[in-house]
């Protein structure tokens, strides 16, 4: 009789993130040409027309990373969290929060300089973000309550919390009906840096690196990987892990409520419910097929931005935009089927009977 | 008149909660295997399209809500094989099955957008305007009864089968589970695809029924607030269909708040269900001391070193 055996393989090769990052993606393009050859397109057509719009010139280039920014930064923050094996499912709550931290500031606060303003108001959407990760954080690490469902669960109130601003005491007389608050003024917007490149993806980079250098060089980041790894190790190296697993939610928190932010200074420019469009969602899903690596987000982010401005501007050939999101999840399927064969082995063996 | 508005408001009640519940109960029997599946939306969402495309095409009832089922189930196996195969992250797996599911109903149903349904799921009794809650009761629809047969079903399986057993079981300790020769990845991958038809039903109680047409994101949050109420019911049948009549009558009520003279807004209202589930799940974990009901083993891959 014939059994097949499953073990973890002890040396996982060092680039297999990578290799199946792009084994996936070739089944995602792969699946992708499929629906769009049954619904009668032709898939070569499709596909360069994208790569032209989402990457063929500096304009489409910078919208692209404009669009990244915010998947970005979230996807940094879920990947502190995670570094002490936590979930945060709440990223898309977050953005909101930085937000309308950022209007409330807005609208409450005088201040002649437009770059000290600009900084103040980023510093807000920080801070709204991980206020709104603070009670998760606090029964995760006081009573142990998993943070999973209640940073998922704080997504619709702080959805909820924007629906009721836009609507009621934040409705902006002039929108027309539309459900949103003013705009906020052209001297606070964030500058280009060149064609629509907004200062946003700047900012996105040096939080990069900055993230890189936190997780993988620094005291902290050592101590918040004791932490996650094991309860028993953190205790005798004297680490106090609940507080480290706090500071990281914040820190991670934070972050995602910079995206949103960001996002409003250089995009929107005004709170409403289109602020994010799922960027929390797609967010975590980009961290984790990365490995929850700084570069990898920041690569698999920027490609996802293109892969949205592309599927957006395909519609206008009749094409659903919806192949954007299609192509995303099956890549990211793939890569998940194609992680496990580089982690584990199968071995046959045969049982005397 | 007011009793009419009152029957009004219960009816409409019992259609948000059924919708919800029937996710929810899925779910629970997924979550009890050890199996934590986030993409209900995405599979309420294919359930939905899939049954309305069958329903406008074929303009049979029956036929629809099985093609409905099983393609969602189809559809929630590919989370199984990704998570119980194959011994990936069940949130990440989850939550691409979300994205998957609403994008590729979204393609599917993009020439059934605005199509008018041929057929309806019959009530027990055609009442027009009912005036007492037992009218109301009886002018449901098919599957609202179903979904009453499937809580008690559910309960009974969970409790006095074998293979609620075994469910409970692999879902608590899989290591014992399988030390005890239970087939640990056969268990969860059938509670995952249960899992995944029930939120097909739900997806075709949706279209066919609850909003009778098809268009994208229709699910609205429903998959998610059907997670949130398993953990409200603490992983217990009964439970969780108070917590999805609580849940239906606050999205029946909010929409009738003004009429009935409130200066509440209905937007804060629509998120008190949110922040009652968290308040609960806080206050179980203190005073239970971490036993909300939760299966210990939920979202850990069983893996058996080779031996």
């Amino acid at each position: 009789m014939n059994k097949y055996l499953l073990s973890k393989k002890i040396v996982v090769n060092e680039l297999s993130t990578f290799y199946s990052f792009v084994i996936g993606l070739t089944i995602g393009i792969g699946i992708g040409s499929i629906i769009l050859l049954a619904q009668g397109q032709n898939p070569v057509d499709v596909f360069s027309l994208m790569l032209r719009l989402s990457i063929g010139s500096v304009k489409s280039i910078s919208s692209s990373l404009n669009k990244a920014t915010p998947l970005i930064l979230a996807g940094l923050g879920i990947s502190i969290i995670n570094s002490v094996k936590l979930w945060n499912i709440g990223a898309e709550g977050q953005i909101f929060m930085g937000g309308i931290a950022l209007n409330f500031i807005y609208i409450s606060t005088e201040i002649t300089n437009p770059n000290f303003s600009i900084l103040l108001l980023l510093l807000a959407s920080f801070v709204g973000g991980a206020v709104c990760i603070l009670f998760p954080a606090i029964s995760k690490v006081l009573f142990g309550v998993n943070e999973i469902i209640t940073t998922l669960l704080f997504n619709y109130i702080v959805i909820g919390l924007t629906v009721y601003l836009v609507n009621g005491p934040w409705k902006d007389p002039n929108s027309l009906n539309f459900p949103a608050a003013a705009y906020v003024g052209k001297e606070v917007y964030l500058p280009t840096v060149f064609g629509r490149l907004s200062y946003g993806f700047i900012i996105c980079f040096l939080c990069t690196l900055g993230v890189h250098y936190l997780k993988e060089k620094s005291v902290f980041g050592y101590e918040l990987r004791i932490s996650g790894g094991s309860a028993l190790t953190a205790i005798y190296a004297g680490i106090n892990a609940k507080q480290k697993a706090f500071v990281a939610m914040l820190i991670g928190g934070g972050l995602a409520g910079l995206a949103g932010g960001v996002e409003l200074l250089s995009q929107t420019h005004r709170v409403s419910t289109g602020l994010s469009q799922g960027f929390g969602y797609t967010a975590i899903i980009v961290a984790a097929i990365t490995g929850m690596r700084p570069f990898g987000i920041f690569l698999v982010g920027s490609l996802f931005g293109a892969l949205t401005i592309g599927g957006s501007v395909i519609q206008t050939m009749g094409v659903s935009s919806y192949i954007a999101d299609v192509i995303q999840a099956t890549t990211l399927f793939g890569a998940l089927i194609a992680q496990f064969f580089f982690t584990y082995k199968i071995t046959k063996v045969t049982e005397d009977v | 008149m007011f009793d009419i508005q009152l029957m009004g408001l219960f009816n409409a009640t019992l259609q948000a909660a059924t919708l919800l519940f029937i996710a929810a109960l899925g779910e629970l029997i997924t979550e009890k295997s050890g199996i934590l599946n986030l993409g209900v939306e995405g599979m309420i969402s294919v359930g939905a399209v899939t049954g309305f495309i069958t329903a406008v095409n074929t303009g049979n009832i029956f036929i629809s809500v099985l093609v409905g089922v099983f393609s969602a189930a189809l559809f929630s196996s590919l989370h199984a094989f990704v998570t119980v195969v194959l011994k990936q992250d069940q949130t990440v797996s989850g939550l691409i099955l979300t994205i998957l599911g609403l994008s590729l109903s979204a393609l599917m149903g993009k020439q059934y957008v605005g199509k008018k349904l041929p057929v309806k799921i019959e009530s027990l009794v055609t009442i027009k305007e009912p005036t007492n809650i037992i009218e109301v009761l009886l002018s449901q629809n098919y599957i609202f009864f179903l979904s009453i047969i499937l809580m008690i079903s559910t309960a009974y399986m969970l409790k006095k089968t074998m293979f609620g057993r075994r469910l409970e079981a692999v879902g608590e300790d899989s290591r014992a589970a399988d030390s005890m020769g239970l087939n640990v990845n056969k268990t969860q991958f059938i509670a995952t695809c249960v899992g995944g038809g029930f939120s097909g039903l739900a997806g075709v109680y949706l279209t066919l029924s609850y909003v009778p047409y098809w268009t994208d994101n229709m699910t609205s949050g429903r998959g998610w607030i059907a997670l949130a109420l398993v953990i409200f019911g603490g992983w217990k049948p009964y439970r969780t269909a108070v917590g999805a009549l609580l849940f239906g009558f606050l999205e029946a009520l909010v929409p009738r708040l003004q009429t009935y003279g409130f200066e509440l807004s209905p937007y804060l209202v629509k998120v008190t269900p949110y922040a009652i589930t968290i308040l609960i799940l806080v206050v179980l974990t203190i005073y239970k001391g971490g036993r909300t009901g939760a299966p210990s083993n939920i979202g850990i891959p069983f893996f058996r070193e080779s031996r």
